[in-house]
């Protein structure tokens, strides 16, 4: 299997995949972890607690301006930002593998034309778009933010994909593979794809990543939807609230350090996967 | 077309090709390639033969095979399978094809996806084309295949391509053809890139194949030693025309074609005792460097015997005295031109 | 016999990677006499071109030489002249490559550099391993490609201009420029056609005649070595298993391996006999089989050759063979009845 060939030659992706699976197993035992934080109560309503608690042994990071416990929100954008992240990423890897496969392997007039198609939604300014968007739909839900972040990013993906796929159509074992009867469909999924699983993991990566920029982006300057408590989200009530000015550095940089961290381990993962399948760095090792 | 029509129509029947290439050599030059230009012969299948097609870089003898097939359709001129014109067969008859005629490649490495174990090229073909009624006989044909060249079964199933070396590889590809049981095998190249004993195998099972299997082969080679050792006919191409064809002894014994000639005395002999008695001195003869129009003989800027005409009309293949055909005015005036032969009033005149 | 131009003794080159030691080139002998074309012949895989490499100090890591001395005399028989090429620094190297030995590697029309026209990448490959003016070294660099008939316009043109064939005139001219000693070239002629090889071949048989030069040439295709080389080694799985004059090995090769190795060579014209092959597969240099590396394979293989690995002797002068039909291993030396027979 692709990630056991991947842990088993890279320690880069050992550790990036550690981590991420580490903050996903958080953020999926997240409700459980509340619970033992703060009991019966829900993160995110307000006026649960007192404002602006220091850190204490009840309060990890203390609490906030509408006396919600820190730590708690905090698990609780953690989930929400990785949710969406995964969501527009996996959106626009899967429209970038639908396209970009059929338009490298066919080439001629559909490639011409998915090509054009893919450069027209590319050159859309997608910020002032956005922005435009957040105007007027104050209110949006985890998967509609996750749609309209995929929706600007999937040419992204497409043209990599599109990419990796007219290079390996050049194989001669696709001549071979035409030669033995294999039909289109069957090529491309059976003789290419596999072939490019790691590059489609680091498609996925990139696009996660892209599409939490995209939503701390918005969020941090107010543009995002203010309901979704996201890490970008409590990165921008902090700072808009004067954590910093207050002493209170733990309410800006919590959130900023999980962001660090699963960035971090999206590029490990990214650099770990290039290790542990370019041939050119494998030629030291003999393999 | 009736049964009976379709089996007498010749196997492979290629009739006038062309393949050309639109090359942009930088921003603002566009000049097209003309890799193969005009070819026409057959293939029939009552007589299994081995057809060698000789050429140098540049002869169009790659893009002749790709198109043969089935890979790129030649800009013009037609590739008839049994009557039928490869590019415009339905999904069924090109079935039919690919049972009839498969290939063998050059390099045994990225013939295989490396994603997958060796056994898949062979059992795609069973399960593709039905050639057994279950599992287990098909396992039975694989291995009798792999037999077939010299291959035990348990040293190579179960293997990724990087496990086996080149010859195994290269054997293996052709105890794939084997278990389709075509009628033609195209093979390019097929053994440039395995050890000197590895070839000798290879050739003997291509000949093996044709005696005692009925498999004709189309075996495309640079190497002049190599095309004699297997017999049977050969076609020389040069920048994309047959300058030369027929029966091989014929050939290499007795040259018809100048350019033919020039390439049989650059074979390196295997005896040190005769080794080449004077140099070709000056004589730089690159084939990419040959000057030459549509209308004129593609050998005109190096050719020894060059005369008039070959600058004024490209030669048709005509009859040499020793019953092979080279397109070379030395042997009569007949000139190749819109796809066809015509005669010429005038003879040649000899340039002192 | 006079003094040898290169004495390679027991030349070790192991590349130690994480699934262990690759013993590419693993005790090779062998002594290259001056103004000769040495031939170096054998199948992939064998060590030819490591060899060449290590001998020019081109090995890169995960290779090392592990042991052994390669001693050049290029500006004379004394041994006080000589220099271990194993042991030069860096400097000192430098120094040596282009002046007195030069290299044509494999596939070496793509080593010219694309971004300087041919003439100029000779200019400074003269100016700096010589003391000639700029103008001097032009003129010497027109001059020796002319020599492999390359014009003018062909001179100031980049590489990319040129046709494969032209490209690898214009490398054999340069490694020529400073009149080397000796000159290596590793499967010069492989990616060309038959037409180009020919003048190729030509060309460095040229070169012997002209310069006094010593030229190693490495190739698997034995037909190109019965055409131009004056002394043939064979080598197979990392050691030198043959090595005479030309017309010995072809008409009386000695060592099964060699026998097996020109009977599969198809020729042109003649007879067709069916065309001999060398069952079983190439040993791989993580494990190299034990005693003589061929016994695996060989129709002769005795219980010796699993156990002992035969040393290379002189079975007439100027033919050495490394095999125990030829050498028994309780006498030490030539078997008393193999002498006289070399019966096979």
């Amino acid at each position: 299997m692709i990630l056991a060939d991947a842990w088993r030659r890279s320690a880069y992706f050992r550790v990036g995949a550690s981590l991420l699976s580490f903050l996903v197993l958080i953020a999926l035992l997240q409700p459980w972890l509340n619970g033992f934080l703060i009991g019966e109560s829900d993160p995110i309503s307000m006026g649960n607690f007192k404002a602006y608690l220091p850190p204490s042994t009840e309060h990890w990071l203390g609490t906030e301006r509408w006396g919600r416990d820190v730590m708690a929100l905090l698990l609780v954008g953690l989930r929400y930002s990785l949710l969406i992240a995964a969501l527009a990423g996996s959106v626009a890897t899967a429209i970038g593998i639908v396209i970009g496969f059929v338009a490298g392997y066919k080439g001629g007039r559909i490639d011409a034309t998915l090509r054009t198609m893919t450069d027209m939604v590319l050159v859309i300014p997608s910020l002032p778009l956005l922005v435009t968007l957040a105007a007027y739909i104050p209110r949006v839900n985890i998967v509609t933010m996750a749609l309209l972040l995929a929706a600007f990013s999937w040419p992204f993906t497409t043209r990599t994909i599109r990419a990796q796929v007219l290079s390996m159509k050049e194989r001669p074992y696709i001549d071979l593979a035409i030669t033995s009867g294999l039909r289109d469909w069957e090529i491309i999924f059976a003789e290419i794809l596999p072939n490019l699983l790691p590059y489609l993991g680091v498609s996925l990566a990139i696009s996660m990543g892209a599409a939490m920029l995209a939503e701390i982006g918005l969020q941090l300057i107010g543009l995002g939807p203010g309901n979704i408590n996201t890490l970008g989200l409590m990165i921008n009530w902090s700072i808009r609230w004067g954590a910093l000015g207050l002493g209170k550095w733990q309410m800006v940089f919590a959130p900023v350090l999980c962001l660090v961290l699963i960035f971090v381990s999206l590029n490990l993962i990214n650099i770990g996967l290039e290790q542990a399948f370019n041939p050119r760095l494998r030629a030291v090792t003999g393999e | 077309m009736t049964t009976s029509q379709t089996l007498s129509q010749p196997l492979l029947a290629v009739q006038d090709m062309r393949m050309v290439f639109e090359a942009t050599g930088g921003m603002f030059s566009r000049h097209n390639v003309v890799a193969v230009d005009g070819i026409s012969f057959q293939m029939h299948a009552e007589k299994p033969t081995l057809l060698t097609i000789v050429g140098e870089s540049g002869s169009g003898k790659t893009t002749l095979a790709r198109s043969l097939l089935g890979l790129r359709r030649p800009s013009s001129g037609s590739i008839r399978f049994r009557g039928q014109d490869l590019y415009a067969m339905s999904r069924a008859e090109l079935h039919d094809y690919r049972k009839a005629v498969q290939p063998v490649f050059q390099d045994p490495y990225a013939t295989y996806n490396p994603f997958y174990r060796i056994d898949r090229v062979l059992t795609m073909l069973v399960d593709k084309f039905n050639l057994a009624d279950s599992k287990l006989a098909g396992q039975k044909l694989i291995e009798e295949a792999l037999h077939a060249v010299d291959l035990r079964p348990h040293d190579v199933l179960g293997r990724y391509p990087h496990q086996l070396s080149g010859g195994e590889r290269q054997r293996v590809m052709l105890a794939r053809t084997y278990l389709m049981k075509p009628r033609l095998i195209i093979a390019d190249e097929p053994i440039s890139m395995i050890d000197a004993a590895l070839r000798a195998l290879f050739l003997n099972i291509l000949l093996d194949f044709r005696d005692k299997q009925d498999i004709s082969c189309i075996f495309i080679t640079h190497n002049l030693a190599t095309a004699y050792y297997l017999g049977g006919e050969i076609m020389v191409m040069c920048r994309g025309r047959v300058i030369e064809r027929g029966d091989m002894d014929a050939v290499v014994n007795t040259p018809g074609h100048p350019y033919t000639q020039l390439l049989l005395e650059a074979v390196p002999s295997n005896n040190p005792r005769r080794r080449w008695t004077e140099k070709r001195a000056g004589l730089s003869i690159d084939t990419s460097e040959l000057k030459f129009s549509p209308n004129a003989c593609v050998f005109v800027s190096r050719c020894p015997h060059v005369m008039d005409i070959c600058h004024q009309h490209r030669p048709a293949l005509m009859r040499t005295p020793d019953g092979q055909e080279a397109a070379c005015f030395l042997h009569g005036n007949q000139v190749f031109q819109d796809q066809t032969t015509i005669t010429l009033e005038e003879k040649p005149t000899v340039k002192n | 016999m006079a003094r040898p131009l290169l004495d390679v003794q027991d030349i070790r080159i192991h590349y130690d990677t994480t699934r262990g030691s690759y013993k590419v080139v693993d005790g090779v002998n062998v002594k290259i006499k001056r103004n000769e074309i040495f031939g170096l012949a054998g199948e992939s895989g064998c060590g030819k071109s490591t060899l060449v490499e290590g001998i020019l100090r081109l090995i890169e890591p995960p290779g090392r030489i592990k042991s052994g001395s390669v001693r050049f005399y290029p500006l004379g028989d004394d041994e006080a002249l000589g220099v271990d090429l194993v042991q030069l620094g860096e400097e000192e190297l430098r120094q040596m490559r282009w002046k007195h030995l030069s290299y044509i590697p494999q596939g070496s029309m793509n080593s010219l550099n694309p971004i300087m026209r041919v003439e100029d990448q000779m200019i400074d490959v003269i100016t700096t391993h010589a003391d000639l003016s700029r103008q001097a070294a032009r003129e010497r660099a027109n001059e020796l490609l002319r020599t492999v008939g390359l014009s003018a316009r062909a001179a100031r043109a980049y590489p990319h201009e040129l046709s494969g064939g032209m490209k690898q005139r214009a490398i054999i001219a340069m490694a020529m420029v400073l009149n080397p000693a000796l000159v290596v070239a590793d499967e010069p002629t492989t990616a060309l056609d038959v037409n180009v090889q020919r003048a190729i071949l030509e060309m460095i048989a040229d070169i012997k005649q002209q310069t006094g030069a010593t030229v190693i040439f490495v190739s698997h295709d034995m037909a190109v070595h019965a055409e131009l080389v004056d002394r043939l080694a064979i080598m197979y799985a990392g050691e030198v298993v043959e090595v005479s004059d030309v017309y010995t090995i072809f008409e009386n090769a000695q060592h099964p391996y060699s026998r097996r190795l020109i009977a599969s060579i198809p020729a042109l014209g003649g007879s067709r006999t069916r065309l001999e092959s060398i069952p079983g597969m190439a040993p791989s240099p993580l494990q190299w089989p034990s005693g003589c590396r061929f016994h695996p394979r060989c129709p002769h293989a005795m219980s010796v050759c699993q156990q002992i690995a035969p040393p290379l002797i002189e079975l007439t002068p100027g033919h050495q063979v490394a095999c125990h039909l030829y050498y028994d291993v309780h006498e030490l030396q030539l078997s008393p009845t193999q002498e006289s027979e070399h019966a096979i």
